[in-house]
């Protein structure tokens, strides 16, 4: 195995698209113990710690940019990730350990695709653009049609994700990512991703996205309506509640039988909605 | 072919050269080519903390950080923490409340805790044992090692 540490993106797309074997490195969090178990075996290593534009967070007109080697701890410290974005960060402050986070990266993360993960949830919630780099340019893929499988997603592989965008509106939104899990820092068991905006009294914007629920997050459309405009009662939240459980095709692991999953969610959806009102 | 490439390390102020394969991590550049073995191994998977060490003044594992990745970082590995004979205030407060037993996860716990009193001089025992909590011991139960690490705050305080 090889390691090249590139100093553009141009640079590390050419590489990755001349070898198919070739893996990016960004926090290592995920792929060096991959490589630990011996459960990949890639020709070369392309670290993107070196590239500059992949790092950081920028404000720019209507979205929040987080380069793709963006640290989870980075994210969570940031507090420009507020309103709708708030929800991103809620997630990355609750990503594993502090050790982890210093060394996660969202991209890492989102790349992995691991639907028990927090940051898929959030950006689904967030109604996140993810933005994949190719030789021939640049093309922006919603959250929403990014995570398609248990650790797959939509990205080329001759593609790099360069970023996630998050959008600043609706602009008295808020965010929570509540999290269900054994025990602090493992994965959730179930986790809700929730986005709302209230304006005298009756829901103006909502979006939520359940996580740990399925290969994907799982989020329709039809609750998103359910709750906008409805002045989120127990009744109303219920039925949201009912639909997402309805929705859900979670596994049976050590994190719970996937009827124990599913019976968490209404509750779980309930909770996210309180905090926020 | 292992395609070993010349990497140039910064362990606890001290530059070090190697040659190390890509997919060697730095936990195994420490313990078997630099015989720093305070940096212990254990999950080899990110998730029991006994291999927790400073990079650039920020925990980090070494069981996930290539050796190739960790050059131009300022690396503080457990050894690195006595100065001038004495320990750290963190392991002499672990030995004082006797926050140890077989000790295999008392440098990754010490190197923890430092890194949360540096950024908080002051926490609370719930902080503590959140900050704690991706380190894993099998022996104390925690309380002692977190009573430890208390006792460097700035005063007891209750649980919130």
């Amino acid at each position: 195995m090889k390691y090249i540490e590139p100093a553009s993106l141009p640079e590390a797309l050419e590489i990755l698209s001349a070898d198919d074997e070739a893996r990016c490195l960004a926090g290592g969090a995920t792929l060096v113990a991959m490589l630990n178990a011996d459960l990949v075996e890639p020709s070369t290593l392309i670290g993107l710690r070196r590239i500059d534009e992949l790092a950081g967070i920028s404000v720019s007109g209507d979205h929040i940019r987080i380069g793709a080697t963006t640290t989870h701890a980075q994210i969570a410290g940031d507090d420009r990730l507020t309103g709708n974005a708030a929800v991103v960060r809620d997630a990355a402050r609750q990503i594993a350990h502090s050790a982890i986070r210093n060394m996660g990266t969202i991209g890492g993360a989102v790349c992995h695709a691991d639907p028990n993960a927090d940051f898929p949830g959030a950006l689904v919630a967030a109604n996140a653009v993810l933005e994949a780099a190719g030789q021939s340019g640049r093309r922006q893929i919603p959250a929403d049609e990014f995570f398609l499988d248990y650790l797959e997603t939509s990205l080329e592989e001759d593609e790099i994700l360069s970023a996630v965008m998050v959008p600043v509106e609706p602009v008295g939104a808020r965010g929570r990512h509540l999290k269900f899990s054994r025990t602090h820092g493992d994965y959730a068991t179930i986790s809700i991703s929730l986005v709302l905006a209230i304006n005298s009294g009756a829901c103006s914007h909502a979006r939520v996205a359940v996580g740990s629920a399925g290969p994907a997050p799982v989020h329709l459309a039809e609750v998103d309506a359910l709750l906008t405009g409805s002045d989120l009662s127990g009744e109303t939240i219920k039925q949201a509640g009912q639909k997402l459980m309805e929705a859900a095709d979670p596994v049976d692991d050590v994190r719970g039988s996937a009827e124990y999953r599913r019976m968490i969610i209404p509750g779980l959806l309930q909770r996210a909605v309180d905090e926020l009102r | 072919m292992t395609d070993k490439q010349a990497v140039t390390l910064s362990i606890n102020g001290d530059p070090y050269e190697v040659l190390a394969a890509p997919r060697q991590t730095l936990l195994q550049v420490l313990r078997e080519q630099l015989s720093l073995t305070g940096t212990k191994c254990a999950c080899n998977n990110g998730v029991c903390g006994s291999c927790t060490v400073l990079a650039d003044g920020l925990p980090m594992r070494a069981c996930l950080m290539l050796a190739v990745a960790a050059t131009d970082r300022e690396i503080t590995t457990i050894e690195g923490l006595e100065a001038d004979g004495e320990l750290h205030p963190v392991q002499q407060a672990i030995i004082d409340h006797q926050g140890l037993q077989c000790g295999f996860c008392t440098p990754g716990m010490v190197i923890a805790a430092k890194a949360l009193l540096d950024s908080n001089p002051n926490p609370t025992l719930n902080e503590i044992r959140e900050e704690l909590s991706g380190n894993l011991c099998r022996c104390t139960g925690y309380v002692k090692i977190a009573d430890a690490v208390l006792s460097l705050a700035g005063a007891e305080r209750g649980q919130n």
